[in-house]
C-alpha cells in the first residue's frame, strides 16, 4: 500500500493496445437491412391475403398491389408528383421560418429573464393549444389560400422549437458557467463556447418535434383549409371518391415522408452531440 | 504570465509551515461570514462563521471537514463566485471581486467541455482573456502541461471516450496551463476511484513540487489531507468554523518516501480523526443534511 505506481500510461502503447480489431460475419452491416426487407415483405404479403380472401370490404382495404399501382399511375399520370411537391415545399419553407423565429427566441427566453417573464405564458399557451383550433380563425383572416396553410406549418412547429431551446440554456451544467467563469470567459464567450454547444442538442430536438409537429400542421391545413392543393388534398379527394388505393397510397407516401425526416434527424443528433450518448456516467 | 510575487517558487517555503508566520500571506480571509437565503422562509442559512484564515505563498492549504460544513462556500467565495455577507477575503491585497486569471480552479466533477477534445479543453484556459498567447506559444505550453499530467497522445480524445481520472486530468492541466498564483481545488479527487485516486495524488504532489502553486485543497478525506497538504484546516459544521490548524510536519516528497507507512503520519490522522470524530457525532445528533 506503501509504494505508488507511475499511473499515467505512456500512450503511444495504451492507445494501441486497448483497441482491437472485431472479426464479424460478412453480413453483418446489413444484418438489419435485410431483416427490414423481410419483415415488409411479409407484412404486405399477408396484407394482399387478406385483401384478397375479401374478409374486410375491398372498398375500405384494397389489395396491396392495387395500392402500389395507384402509387405508379398516380406518379406517371402527374397527380401525385405536383402535390407531393407543393407541400414537401410548404412544410420546407415553413419549417425554416419557424425554425428562423423559434430558435433564436426560445435561446433568448432562455438566457434573458425578463424575455422569459414576458413571452412564456403565451409561449405556453401557444404549445399547448391544439393547432386544430386555429383552423377557422385562419380561414377568416388568411382566407383558404396558401398562407393559411404556411402559416399552421408555422404555428405548428415554432412553440416546441422555442420550448426545447429555452429548457437547454435553462439546463446548462452550473459547474462548466463556473468554469467559463474561472476560465475568463466574458458574456459573449460564456455563450458561444459554453452555453450555446450545451444547448445544441437541445436545438436539435427541437427541430425533431418541429419537424412532428410541422407534418400535422401540414396536413390539417391541407385536409381541412379547403386549399385545393398537397398531399392532405389529395387525401381528402381520394376519400371523396372511394378510391382507397389512392388513399392508401398517399399514406404510405406521408409515411415514408416522415420516417426519412426523423431518422434523419436522429443521425444529425448523433452527428452533433456525440458527447450526449456516452458522457452521463 | 502572473508572476508578480517571485517568492513562490522559494524552496525554503514549501514543506515547511513554521516558517510561514512573519511572512505576507497570499490570500487573507479576514472574519467571514456566508449564508446563502432562503427567500420563501425569509431565512438564511448561515454556512461559514467568523472564519479568518491565512494562506501563505508556496503554501499547500488543505481544509478537511464533514458535508456541510462551508468547505465549498469558502472555495467559492475566493474563486469569486460569491461574496461574504461579512468580513472579507483578500489575494495579494485587493479585494476579490469575481474571478480572475491569478485563481485558477480544479473541481470536482471536471467541468471539462464535453465538445472539446483534450487539447482544445486545456487551451480554453488560455483562449479567453488577453493578451492571448500566440499559436506556438499555446501549442507548446498545452503540450508541456498535458506532459506533466500524463495525457501527452491523448490530445484529440474527447472527454466521454476518457476514465473520469483521466477527465480530471484535463481538468488539472487547464488549471495549471496559465500558469496561475493560486489553484483552487474543490474535492478532485472525490469522485475517482480509490486506486486511481492515490496514484493521482501521488502524481500531483510531484507536479506541484515543480509549479509551486499556492494550493487551496478541498477534501472530505483526512488522508489525502495529511498526505499532501502542508496545513491542514479542520472545519467543523453547521455553521462552519475553523476548529484548529495542524501544521503537518512531514518531509517531502511524501509519496515518494511512503508517508503512509511513516508513525507520525498515523499520529496527524488520529488526531484530525479525533476533531472530527466529536464532530461527526454532534451533526448525527443536529440531524438533517443539507
Amino acid at each position: 500500500m506503501t509504494t505508488v505506481q507511475p499511473a499515467p500510461a505512456k500512450p503511444d502503447e495504451d492507445v494501441s493496445s486497448i483497441t482491437e480489431a472485431i472479426t464479424r460475419s460478412r453480413w453483418a452491416p446489413f444484418r438489419s437491412l435485410i431483416i427490414t426487407v423481410l419483415n415488409l415483405t411479409v407484412f404486405f404479403t399477408i396484407w394482399q391475403l387478406i385483401a384478397l380472401a375479401e374478409v374486410i370490404n375491398p372498398l375500405f382495404f384494397p389489395k396491396a398491389t392495387a395500392m402500389f399501382s395507384a402509387i405508379y399511375t398516380g406518379f406517371a399520370d402527374g397527380i401525385i408528383g405536383p402535390e407531393l411537391w407543393h407541400s414537401v415545399q410548404n412544410f420546407t419553407i415553413g419549417l425554416i421560418i419557424a425554425s428562423v423565429i423559434g430558435i433564436p427566441l426560445g435561446l433568448l427566453m432562455g438566457g434573458v429573464r425578463i424575455v422569459d417573464l414576458i413571452l412564456s405564458p403565451y409561449v405556453w399557451a401557444m404549445a399547448a393549444l391544439p393547432r386544430v383550433a386555429l383552423i377557422p380563425l385562419l380561414i377568416l383572416i388568411l382566407g383558404f389560400g396558401n398562407s393559411m396553410q404556411l402559416t399552421i406549418i408555422v404555428l405548428s412547429a415554432v412553440f416546441p422549437m422555442m420550448v426545447n431551446c429555452m429548457e437547454g440554456v435553462k439546463t446548462v451544467d452550473p459547474s462548466l458557467i463556473r468554469a467559463g467563469r474561472v476560465f475568463g470567459a466574458n458574456g459573449p464567450q460564456m455563450y458561444f463556447k459554453v452555453i450555446l454547444p450545451f444547448t445544441l442538442p437541445f436545438v436539435i430536438s427541437g427541430i425533431n418535434q418541429g419537424i412532428a409537429r410541422g407534418l400535422v400542421g401540414m396536413l390539417i391545413g391541407e385536409l381541412l383549409g379547403g386549399g385545393g392543393e398537397g398531399l392532405g388534398f389529395l387525401l381528402d379527394r381520394a376519400g371523396d371518391q372511394f378510391d382507397a388505393p389512392m388513399l392508401y397510397g398517399t399514406l404510405l407516401i406521408l409515411a415514408v415522408l416522415s420516417v426519412g425526416l426523423v431518422q434523419g434527424m436522429r443521425w444529425v443528433e448523433r452527428r452533433a452531440a456525440p458527447w450526449r450518448d456516452q458522457s452521463r456516467v | 504570465m502572473t508572476q508578480a510575487v517571485p517568492s513562490i517558487t522559494d524552496p525554503a517555503l514549501l514543506g515547511d509551515g513554521g516558517t510561514l508566520t512573519g511572512r505576507k500571506p497570499l490570500i487573507e480571509i479576514r472574519n467571514v461570514s456566508a449564508g446563502y437565503e432562503n427567500k420563501r422562509a425569509k431565512t438564511r442559512l448561515i454556512a461559514l462563521r467568523d472564519v479568518t484564515l491565512e494562506v501563505y505563498p508556496g503554501e499547500f492549504l488543505a481544509i478537511v471537514g464533514p458535508s456541510g460544513c462551508g468547505k465549498t462556500t469558502l472555495i467559492n467565495m475566493i474563486a469569486g463566485f460569491m461574496k461574504p455577507l461579512e468580513g472579507t477575503i483578500t489575494v495579494r491585497g485587493e479585494k476579490v471581486d469575481g474571478p480572475s486569471a491569478d485563481r485558477a480552479m480544479v473541481f470536482q466533477d471536471y467541468a471539462v467541455l464535453p465538445w472539446r477534445t483534450v487539447y482544445n479543453n486545456v487551451k480554453f484556459a488560455l483562449e479567453n482573456r488577453r493578451p492571448r498567447p500566440n499559436k506556438d506559444e499555446l501549442a507548446t505550453r498545452i503540450a508541456k502541461v498535458l506532459a506533466m499530467v500524463g495525457l501527452s497522445g491523448f490530445e484529440q480524445s474527447y472527454p466521454y471516450e476518457l476514465s473520469g481520472g483521466m477527465r480530471q486530468r484535463v481538468g488539472i492541466a487547464r488549471a495549471l496551463v496559465s500558469d496561475p498564483e493560486i489553484l483552487l481545488m474543490d474535492e478532485p479527487f472525490g469522485a475517482v476511484d480509490a486506486m486511481t485516486r492515490e496514484a493521482m495524488q501521488a502524481e500531483f504532489e510531484k507536479i506541484i513540487a515543480e509549479t509551486g502553486q499556492t494550493v487551496f485543497f478541498i477534501t472530505h478525506s483526512i488522508d489525502e489531507a495529511v498526505a499532501l497538504a502542508d496545513r491542514v484546516v479542520v472545519v467543523s459544521s453547521r455553521p462552519g468554523h475553523i476548529k484548529e490548524i495542524v501544521d503537518i510536519d512531514l518531509p517531502r516528497s511524501r509519496f515518494a518516501e511512503g508517508v503512509k507507512s511513516n508513525p507520525r503520519f498515523g499520529e496527524l490522522r488520529e488526531h484530525i480523526w479525533g476533531l472530527l470524530q466529536a464532530e461527526a457525532l454532534g451533526a448525527k445528533i443536529g440531524g438533517a443534511g443539507v
